[in-house]
């Protein structure tokens, strides 16, 4: 039976069959090559990719394991610097304490030095005092018998000249 | 610049000559087939047969596909053992053409059937390649002796209504087995219910390639219109073809696989 058209099944078959060897020479001269190569490069990006975001991953844990340390290293060093103040306060008052202790030593000693010097002056000044006393009543005397010498003498005189 | 203006009239008048001589001495003869026997001719290729390796009498779309297989596959087996070796993660613009060409198709295949895209890619990538090189390869005209003696232009192999058949059936069995593949005997019965679609796919190519040969063929018939005229003709029925077929029945079959193929859930 002919065909119309002129259609032939043994030139469809060598068609197929010439296309069957064009498309495995393709396939495996071109098509798959070319895939592999991009599909390899395509991996590698990715990998690249994996690679970076993991790092970025990393970078943001670290920044907030050090933000957290940062952090945390702010509360200690009000921690320390509230010690360090509590230690300067205690410090001071201990130092303030000593300096009253001394102070108060110091008075102390400053007044029985005091006392002491007073005592001192004032048995010298008792002493000024008898000496003077002693001095003055010795000029008292002297003075007094003078007095005395010189009544006597006027006396004498006056009687001298009354019976004169 | 008087040497310019020299070689200029040169060209000139070489051209004017040839043309006046080619329209002088005609055809050498009076043509041995009308036109309606070349058209005739053109489709249904009864009178000019081509021998294949001596074994046989074929249509010479037959030999013109064997060429377009040859030149392909050298090129392919070239770029294999030449390119391919010195790729690079930057490519270069012959690497460029390559990765364009496949990640096309493979994209194709993938957006179209994306669960199962493997063998469609590798497919739609052979036939795409096939047809437009294929289409275009008329254009360089190449000669055969056909077995009664006369000379012959080679012309597309899917201008043969037997290679365009071959490609459609060909496309349709691809669908088919991607149904198997894909759901079994309801993806079968699913690419049977397109049971229309081998021959509006070889007859859509077979009408469209056909139709650039015959305007090609009777434009070269007359002597007149073979000056300027063919670059027009050339370009529009045969690397529009070559371009739009392509993408026609590669997209067709990238669409029936991926709707054949696509696994069915039960509800």
């Amino acid at each position: 039976m002919k065909i119309p058209l002129n259609i032939s099944w043994q030139q469809i078959l060598l068609h197929l069959f010439n296309f069957s060897i064009l498309a495995g020479g393709l396939y495996f001269l071109l098509y798959k090559p070319v895939k592999n190569f991009m599909d390899g490069r395509a991996a590698h990006y990715a990998e690249l990719d994996a690679a970076a975001e993991a790092k970025l991953a990393r970078a943001e844990t670290l920044e907030a394991e050090h933000r957290r340390l940062l952090e945390g290293a702010e509360s200690e060093i009000m921690h320390m610097k509230a010690e360090a103040a509590l230690e300067n306060e205690r410090a001071a008052a201990a130092q303030l304490e000593t300096a009253r202790k001394q102070s108060e030593k110091l008075l102390l000693d400053a007044r029985t030095a005091a006392q002491k010097e007073r005592q001192i002056l004032l048995a010298e000044a008792q002493e000024e005092i008898s000496a003077l006393a002693i001095e003055a009543a010795k000029k008292v005397i002297v003075s007094s018998s003078d007095i005395y010498d010189r009544f006597l003498d006027a006396a004498e005189s006056e009687g001298e000249q009354q019976y004169e | 610049m008087k040497n310019k203006k020299t070689a200029l009239i040169i060209w000139i008048c070489v051209t004017a000559l040839l043309l006046a001589g080619a329209l002088a001495l005609g055809s050498g003869g009076a043509p041995h087939e009308t036109v309606r026997e070349v058209m005739r001719d053109a489709v249904l290729h009864e009178d000019n047969k081509l021998s294949l390796f001596g074994l046989i009498e074929v249509n010479p779309a037959v030999v013109s596909a064997m060429t377009v297989t040859l030149i392909l596959l050298i090129a392919s087996a070239l770029i294999r053992l030449l390119a391919v070796p010195r790729f690079r993660l930057v490519p270069g613009r012959l690497q460029l053409l390559l990765e364009q060409l496949v990640g096309l198709f493979d994209g194709m295949a993938k957006s179209n059937s994306p669960h199962r895209n493997g063998f469609l890619g590798a497919y739609i990538f052979a036939a795409g390649v096939y047809i437009f090189t294929g289409t275009a390869f008329e254009l360089f005209g190449l000669q055969a002796l056909t077995t009664k003696g006369h000379s012959l232009a080679l012309p597309a192999p899917l201008s043969d209504i037997n290679g365009a058949i071959a490609l459609g059936v060909l496309s349709y069995l691809v669908i088919l087995s991607g149904g198997v593949a894909g759901n079994g005997l309801r993806g079968l019965g699913s690419s049977l219910k397109d049971f229309s679609l081998p021959i509006s796919m070889s007859f859509r190519l077979f009408g469209a390639l056909l139709s650039g040969l015959l305007v090609t063929e009777m434009v070269y018939y007359y002597l007149g219109l073979s000056f300027v005229l063919p670059v027009a003709v050339g370009v529009m029925f045969t690397l529009l073809h070559a371009l739009i077929q392509t993408y026609v029945l590669i997209m067709l079959t990238a669409l029936f696989y991926g709707e054949v193929s696509e696994k069915h859930h039960a509800e």
